[in-house]
């Protein structure tokens, strides 16, 4: 008896001398005080390959939340659930294409006035971030949680705080700024709008879209750091905020047909063109294609003259380039597609690249 | 050679922590958690098996649970590897091993490594409890990712998990993950089948599955380990070399406005429909665990084997009444189908194939056409009598590895036999006492070979189990009790012939809950042997503690509640061991307790004398 008296104490000196606050101490408990103050956010897509889903963080205690700008907010049918399960119909506040950002709030915060949600704070400006520092990744990346089950969480370590180009397909992404990348695989779909932290929970940056390096062609795990969306969020809270007037970028003289199909990256003498990605309201969407989908031929007008159609074998993504780089604006192109087990015909109208 | 490697190693980490120490002075409490995650490799590493197909084809990893050889995988390693394959371990020496027991659904695999010297012990790893682990908490995943170990020592990787009880849809051709541990420790092909451990090497699950959507077939941050006590539920049907169905409670769900689970449909055979759920019911609580959400009911459901009997709690509302009422019920699942085309996501395009409905109990689908066929069904070469494995398998339908089913089956047989010999004893046995609950009555009954007599309250009821054409009604006499008389007579045959008396199928079934009394709260856990003899079905239920036979269940038709018997108050009679208190249960309804007060298994006196 004694001696189980005495092991525990002994116990207990070395949990007080040895502040095991470290290294491989479990982050259980950091997860359990952060997870309340992640939402999963509902919106547009959810057909063709756009995620109809992406995370939000909350940033004051009646029901504001900070997220990625992106389709999946353009819709009256806004929901969040918050990490006990319930939902909640939610608003577009403010958005800021340029930063990539938007500021959403729960309909009915009358609710919380009694019963306050955990938030992060912005009041005051996030901690420093270093090049080596261990971060927390909370996101709802791929949908896998739903309802009241917690978001996922990965650990890695900032790889680098630097501005970085970003893009995805076609479309280059606007945001400019700083980025801080990290070496776990953070930026899935969905993640978009997660918070990263520090490994006491603190938010010091909101996962991005997934995007790819323009220079190099690969696939960035970044946030945007807090201290450069803290002041669009400060100030949306409080209605102040007006977008930003920024000279409009021009079109260039390009006369590319636009169709929104994004086929998988084209790694491979001879890549099989599958579709990776079908951008929203595209051509390519009005048209039904849908990831995954093999193209097989397209029925095109002929380059030489334009009354007749000719039907071409599309063998890998370099032939589609090449088949589409032919053809004008304007023109509607049968796409043949396999999907499953069947070749289907699609119609597909090329448009004007859109402008931003 | 590997001596000189293990002398200069501990030198080399030595001379380098000294040199790190210097450079960067590493704080102790880092040196300390390093220190700590080092013992638990040192631990656990010996455990991991690297998996290669025996003709070069498939290759995975798995970790030994038993000194035996007893090793985990997952079910998508073994299927292409065939019925035999080599296991390479981090002493780097290639093992024989053979398939033991199946789990397509769930996507795991027992197989059996042989020792290099019969009976030497292999280094195993311990089962921990996967209910504890917590978001956040550290992680090893060990295996041979990419299949990059030449001398089969494993990769480490090392992360956070990333979340608990997630449900993971059996999208296109993938098998169903339910109430899985997702981790952000790379997992990429070939790491299925090895082990997830805790910082305190214990397993807490079996990595089998990533979310590679984007990045072609690597690691995207997101990899799934099935939990540990899902596969201990079924670990008796591994070891039994079972081909492993899961349960269903033949409802379907849905998640209204409120939050509440409520039945939108259900199937009339299931037993939730016979124990009362109907449509618009609120599921509140299954096994325990509280429903909130579908994923969360696919979750709990996925974790048991078909056949289980586990507590339900429904809640019905009658608006007209304005009442709830709440309901607490043991439910016994049903099987969802083991022949689902199950396969590891295939390079892109899926092949989209429609299922083949298969009746449990019918064959399954003969070799040719099916899109994944059966383990063992393509005869490689080498697949043939060639492996020193070959001697540690059977076949037969509807089993893994029949072999295997023979070993659990003889040994709880054995424990049959430490009953006693109730072979040639009197045609006609005899029982006497009185039925204590739920009114006094004497009994008597009379079982021989082919008839069984029972007075109760002064009522005769009479059965020839075997006479052809006996309506349903009578074969489940008296009535309520579900067939008590039929559960007496395939009672005596048990004992009597053991595996002999049942003709149409006897096996083993793994491990079971059973209810002594009736009620949740009696659970015992239990092996189960499963005889058929004529048109009856019956599951004998052995403790798993004490290898004590406590019960059995006698079915009379497929989809219809079973007599229950609990057996309590063995005692010794002339050498035998006989229970002297039988509880008879049916449709979630006590029928009655018997206490046995006389008995004659013997003719009579004088027959007893004649023996020398």
């Amino acid at each position: 008896m004694t001696k189980r008296f005495t092991t525990i104490l002994a116990l207990l000196v070395w949990c007080l001398t040895a502040p095991a606050a470290l290294a491989d101490v479990s982050f259980a408990e950091v997860v359990r005080k952060t997870n309340p103050k992640i939402v999963k956010v509902y919106g547009a897509g959810g057909f063709r390959g756009v995620t109809a889903y992406c995370s939000g963080v909350l940033i004051s205690p009646d029901g504001y939340i900070l997220t990625v700008y992106s389709p999946t907010l353009d819709t009256r049918e806004l929901r969040v659930h918050l990490y006990d399960g319930t939902r909640h119909a939610c608003e577009l506040v403010a958005a800021e294409p340029q930063l990539d950002v938007a500021l959403i709030r729960i309909k009915e915060r009358e609710r919380f006035k009694d019963l306050p949600l955990d938030y992060f704070d912005l009041s005051q400006p996030p901690p420093e971030v270093r090049v080596g520092d261990w971060v927390l990744a909370f996101s709802n990346l791929f949908e896998i949680a739903t309802r009241d089950e917690p978001v996922s969480v990965q650990r890695g370590v900032v790889s680098a705080i630097t501005p970085f180009a970003g893009r995805r397909g076609i479309h280059e992404a606007p945001y400019k700024g700083k980025a801080i990348i990290v070496d776990a695989i953070t930026n899935n779909p969905g993640a978009h709008g997660g918070a990263l932290t520090t490994r006491k929970g603190e938010l010091i940056g909101l996962i991005g879209k997934e995007l790819k390096n323009a220079l190099s062609e690969t696939w960035v795990n970044y946030a945007m750091p807090i201290s450069e969306l803290r002041d669009f969020a400060l100030r949306a809270m409080r209605g102040e905020y007006k977008p930003v007037e920024r000279p409009e970028r021009t079109q260039t003289a390009d006369k590319k047909p636009y169709h929104g199909i994004v086929l998988i990256p084209d790694i491979l003498d001879r890549t099989p063109p599958y579709v990776e990605e079908v951008v929203p309201g595209s051509p390519a969407a009005r048209a039904g294609l849908r990831p995954d989908d093999l193209i097989v031929f397209i029925r095109a007008p002929r380059p030489d003259s334009p009354g007749e159609m000719e039907e071409r074998v599309i063998a890998s993504c370099k032939a589609f380039k090449e088949t589409l780089a032919g053809l004008d604006p304007g023109m509607t192109i049968k796409v043949i597609v396999r999907r499953g087990g069947q070749l289907l015909s699609l119609d597909l109208t090329l448009e004007q690249n859109p402008v931003r | 050679m590997r001596l000189s490697t293990f002398a200069t190693l501990p030198t080399a980490l030595l001379l380098m922590t000294t040199l790190v120490d210097r450079a960067i002075a590493v704080p102790p409490v880092i040196a300390e958690a390093e220190a700590r995650r080092l013992a638990a490799i040192e631990k656990v590493r010996g455990a991991v098996v690297a998996v290669f197909g025996r003709g070069g084809g498939g290759g995975g990893s798995g970790v030994l649970i038993s000194p035996e050889g007893y090793a985990l995988t997952n079910f998508h390693v073994v299927q292409p590897a065939g019925k035999f394959m080599k296991c390479g371990l981090a002493d780097g020496v290639l093992y024989d091993a053979v398939m033991v027991g199946l789990d397509p659904v769930g996507d795991v695999a027992l197989i059996k490594l042989l020792p290099q010297e019969p009976g030497k012990p292999f280094p195993f790893a311990a089962m921990g409890d996967s209910d504890k682990v917590r978001i956040g908490d550290w992680v090893l995943a060990m295996g041979n990712p990419f299949l990059l170990a030449t001398d089969f020592t494993p990769t480490i990787t090392y992360g956070l998990v990333s979340g608990v009880n997630r449900y993971q849809y059996p999208a296109g051709t993938i098998l169903e993950y339910t109430d899985c541990i997702q981790i952000d420790a790379s997992i990429n092909p070939g790491n299925s089948g090895g082990p997830l451990f805790n910082l305190d090497g214990e397993i807490i699950g079996i990595n089998g599955r990533g979310s590679f959507e984007k990045r072609g077939r690597v690691n995207s941050g997101v990899g799934y380990a099935i939990s540990i006590n899902q596969i201990k539920n079924f670990l008796g049907h591994l070891k039994g070399g079972l081909l492993v169905d899961h349960a269903t409670l033949g409802a379907v769900v849905r998640s209204d406005d409120e939050g509440r689970l409520v039945v939108t449909q259900i199937l009339e055979n299931s037993d939730a429909h016979r124990r009362g759920l109907d449509v618009g019911d609120q599921l509140v609580s299954f096994a325990g665990r509280p429903m909130t959400s579908v994923n969360q009911f696919k979750n709990v459901l996925g974790i048991y084997p078909k056949g289980w009997r586990l507590p339900l709690v429904y809640r019905r509302t009658d608006e007209e009444r304005n009442t709830t009422t709440t309901h607490q019920v043991l439910v016994r699942l049903l099987g969802v189908g083991v022949d689902r085309q199950i396969q590891e996501r295939p390079p892109r395009p899926i092949p989209e194939q429609p299922p083949e409905p298969r009746q449990p109990g019918e064959p399954r689908r003969p070799p040719g056409q099916p899109p994944m066929p059966p383990p063992g069904d393509d005869e490689k070469a080498e697949d043939k009598e060639d492996s020193p494995a070959a001697k540690f398998y059977e076949e037969k339908k509807g089993f893994a590895n029949f072999y295997f089913n023979r070993l659990e089956r003889d040994r709880l047989l054995g424990e049959v036999k430490k009953l006693g010999d109730f072979n040639n004893l009197a045609p006609v046995w005899r029982l006497e006492g009185e039925r204590v609950q739920p009114i006094k009555n004497a009994f008597t009954a009379s079982i021989s070979q082919n008839q069984v007599r029972l007075t109760l309250d002064e009522q005769e009821f009479a059965l020839e189990p075997l006479k052809p054409g006996e309506s349903l009604a009578n074969l489940r006499e008296p009535r309520d009790s579900g067939g008590l008389l039929a559960a007496l007579y395939v009672w005596r045959r048990f004992l009597e012939k053991g595996e002999a008396g049942f003709e149409i199928d006897f096996h083993y079934g793994g491990y079971e809950p059973f209810y002594p009394d009736g009620t949740a709260a009696s659970r015992v856990d239990c092996e189960v042997l499963n005889g058929e003899h004529g048109p009856f079905y019956t599951k004998w239920y052995f403790r798993r503690t004490d290898g004590q036979l406590i019960g059995f269940e006698t079915y009379t038709e497929k989809d219809h509640d079973p007599c229950e018997i609990t057996f309590g108050d063995y005692r010794d009679v002339e050498g035998r061991k006989l229970p002297h208190r039988l509880e008879v249960r049916y449709a979630g309804k006590d029928f009655g307790i018997f206490v046995l007060k006389t008995h004659e298994l013997k003719t009579a006196p004088d027959a007893k004398e004649k023996q020398p």
